[in-house]
């Protein structure tokens, strides 16, 4: 029993083989980020679960497939596909909290989760009815595609470039949310948001700019895993589950909680395929259950 | 006769009188209500009486499922012995399942009290899809039939009354006995229940024991007359389900979610029939009960009458 899966551990020996699924871990984690860090913002200061989080990926993906199509492969194309999926996802984020999420916190939780489960369903048919049902792929961009060679090992470009947008995009909130107004009112929010709103900050404009913000965000990883992933109907499903996870583990409302606990998914998924086949799913989700009981509020998060 | 005792009357006769009217296919979706409307109900029973939204009662429909499933295919028993069993198996399999994730859930209350029941649900979705070796893992178990006479809808329909019924009435002394008060003052003010010596998390774990196993019940009823259990029975859309049906008839009446479970279940067939779109036409009905009608249909009634 334990010889047989010492030597399904023989690959660990092979750094080829380690360095690989570590890139693929980190890189995927830091796709992760993207959508954890709009999905934990919305929480920590609206209260509210987006179920419609993984759905809002997926839509920026799409988007990225439209944009790309006009000049496959061209670097320009991607770089429309980039910033047209984010302010895309920024606009209807507006558009969803002004129009839906605004009319319902009030309302007991069963009703807010009924909510964004129901746009689940409403935006991932309407992306059927756009984009059809099938799969579609989009391919690296001249400029990323190819990889380096170092220390002996390959490395793909295209992971590379998202491990350095991961890691910009994290200084780039940090900063945001540490050195702007904006940010200062969000970080309140998140701690107390009555008394944000008794201090005579205009919290709903706040609400609409986090869930803005935080679509945009799902929007851009969208637009950047589309050249890794198959861009279809059943994206969302995955993404918004494990997405789940890392929120919870991390500590719902905690950027820093979501950039730790998306790298330890992305790389425990990474190593637990190899190690675990078909059992690393099982094991997720244990973790997340055993997060839940003894530390409800997360590693990163603030009890209630 | 008294006034209150005619409505539940004249609702078994008309239960009783159904089949009449309903053609084989309509008799299959009249059992799929019935056995949606326990699950419903005994839903609500946590929701509604006693405050608690468990994001994960798919799991406890599911695993009430999977044990019909396996009780008829995996056992070696006869085929009259294993169906006999369902019930009670499904029963105490939820039941069990419900008193080990409870255990856990309960000590934990609003939204981290719905999350925990979910992960739990979502940690048997993976169990149910790589154990294949018993569950048929993706493909699920199929081919399930109940012998002799009741594999006819009909005869089904009578067999799955006859488990409802009581079952719904046994929920309704229940939400009406002190116990049931006792949860109705939790979903109030669980701290204030605490403080005059109320246990509240032996009463909550008990809740969610007996509401687990009526929806196991009603899990493997559906089992057999669908003749199939899926791993997506226990996914975490799945786990909507009953929240829906619950608020489309209304949280705050005993048999309001029956009536969101009938309404819900006759909708998907009729529109699912029509347009492969269903999931569209769902979301835009939860969207306008969640937007407009908050008291459910028997709120509308309600205000339709005052």
């Amino acid at each position: 029993m334990i010889d047989s899966f010492l030597q399904q551990l023989a690959w660990l020996q092979n750094p080829v083989v380690v360095a690989r699924q570590l890139l693929a871990g980190v890189s995927n984690g830091m796709l992760l980020f993207l959508i954890c860090a709009g999905l934990s913002l919305i929480f920590g200061v609206l209260r509210i679960i987006n179920f419609a989080h993984g759905a809002l990926f997926m839509l920026g993906a799409l988007i990225a497939v439209s944009l790309t199509a006009l000049a496959p492969g061209a670097s320009a194309s991607f770089v429309a596909a980039l910033i047209g999926a984010t302010a895309g996802l920024a606009v209807l984020g507006a558009a969803l909290e002004t129009g839906l999420l605004r009319r319902i916190y009030r309302a007991p939780h069963e009703f807010q989760l009924l909510l964004t489960f129901a746009l689940v369903f409403v935006l991932g048919d309407v992306a059927k009815l756009i984009w059809g049902r099938e799969d579609h792929s989009v391919s690296v961009p001249a400029a990323l595609d190819g990889s380096m060679r170092a220390l002996g090992l390959t490395f793909p470009n295209y992971r590379l470039f998202l491990i350095v947008v991961g890691v910009a995009v994290a200084v780039g909130l940090w900063i945001v949310l540490h050195r702007t107004r904006w940010g200062i009112f969000v970080r309140a929010a998140t701690m107390d948001r009555d008394m944000l709103s008794a201090l005579g900050v205009n919290t709903r404009r706040l609400f609409t700019s986090v869930f803005a913000a935080g679509a945009a965000l799902a929007g851009l990883g969208g637009a950047l895993a589309a050249p890794i992933v198959a861009v279809g109907p059943g994206l969302h499903v995955q993404v918004i589950i494990d997405a789940f996870v890392v929120v919870v583990i991390g500590g719902m409302g905690s950027v820093l909680g979501a950039l730790v606990a998306s790298l330890l998914v992305g790389i425990v998924n990474a190593f637990g395929v190899l190690a675990f086949p078909g059992l690393a799913v099982v094991l997720t989700f244990a973790v997340m259950a055993i997060v839940l009981i003894v530390r409800p509020w997360g590693l990163f998060g603030a009890p209630e | 006769m008294s006034g209150t005792a005619r409505w539940p009357l004249a609702g078994a006769i008309a239960l009783l009188a159904l089949p009449l009217a309903l053609s084989d296919f309509w008799l299959f979706i009249a059992i799929e209500v019935l056995a949606f409307a326990l699950y419903a109900v005994s839903f609500n029973v946590l929701l509604g009486y006693g405050g608690m939204l468990s994001f994960g009662h798919a799991a406890f429909f599911g695993v009430g499922g999977y044990a019909a499933a396996l009780l008829m295919k995996k056992t070696g028993l006869s085929a009259g012995a294993a169906f006999a069993l369902v019930p009670l198996a499904a029963m105490v399999a939820s039941a069990a399942l419900a008193a080990v994730t409870g255990f856990f859930s309960v000590r934990r209350s609003g939204i981290y009290f719905a999350m925990l029941t979910f992960a739990f649900q979502m940690l048997l979705y993976t169990v149910a899809l790589k154990a294949t070796g018993l569950t048929g893992g993706d493909d699920g178990m199929t081919g399930l039939r109940p012998p002799g006479v009741l594999a006819k809808p009909l005869a089904y329909y009578y067999f799955a009354l006859a488990l409802v019924a009581p079952a719904l009435y046994v929920l309704y002394r229940l939400v009406n006995s002190p116990f049931g008060y006792t949860l109705r003052a939790l979903r109030a003010n669980a701290r204030r229940v605490q403080y005059i010596g109320v246990d509240v998390r032996a009463h909550q774990l008990a809740a969610f024991i007996i509401t687990g196993a009526f929806a196991g019940l009603a899990g493997g009823l559906f089992a057999l007359s669908n003749g199939n259990v899926f791993p997506g029975w226990l996914n975490w859309t799945a786990s909507a389900t009953p929240i829906v049906m619950a608020v489309l008839g209304g949280v705050h009446t005993f048999l309001g979610p029956a009536l969101g479970a009938a309404v819900y279940v006759v909708l998907e067939v009729l529109i699912s029939g029509k347009t492969e779109y269903w999931p569209l036409a769902m979301g835009i009905i939860i969207l306008i009960l969640v937007l407009l009608m908050p008291e459910g249909l028997t709120g509308l009634a309600k205000r339709r009458a005052a």
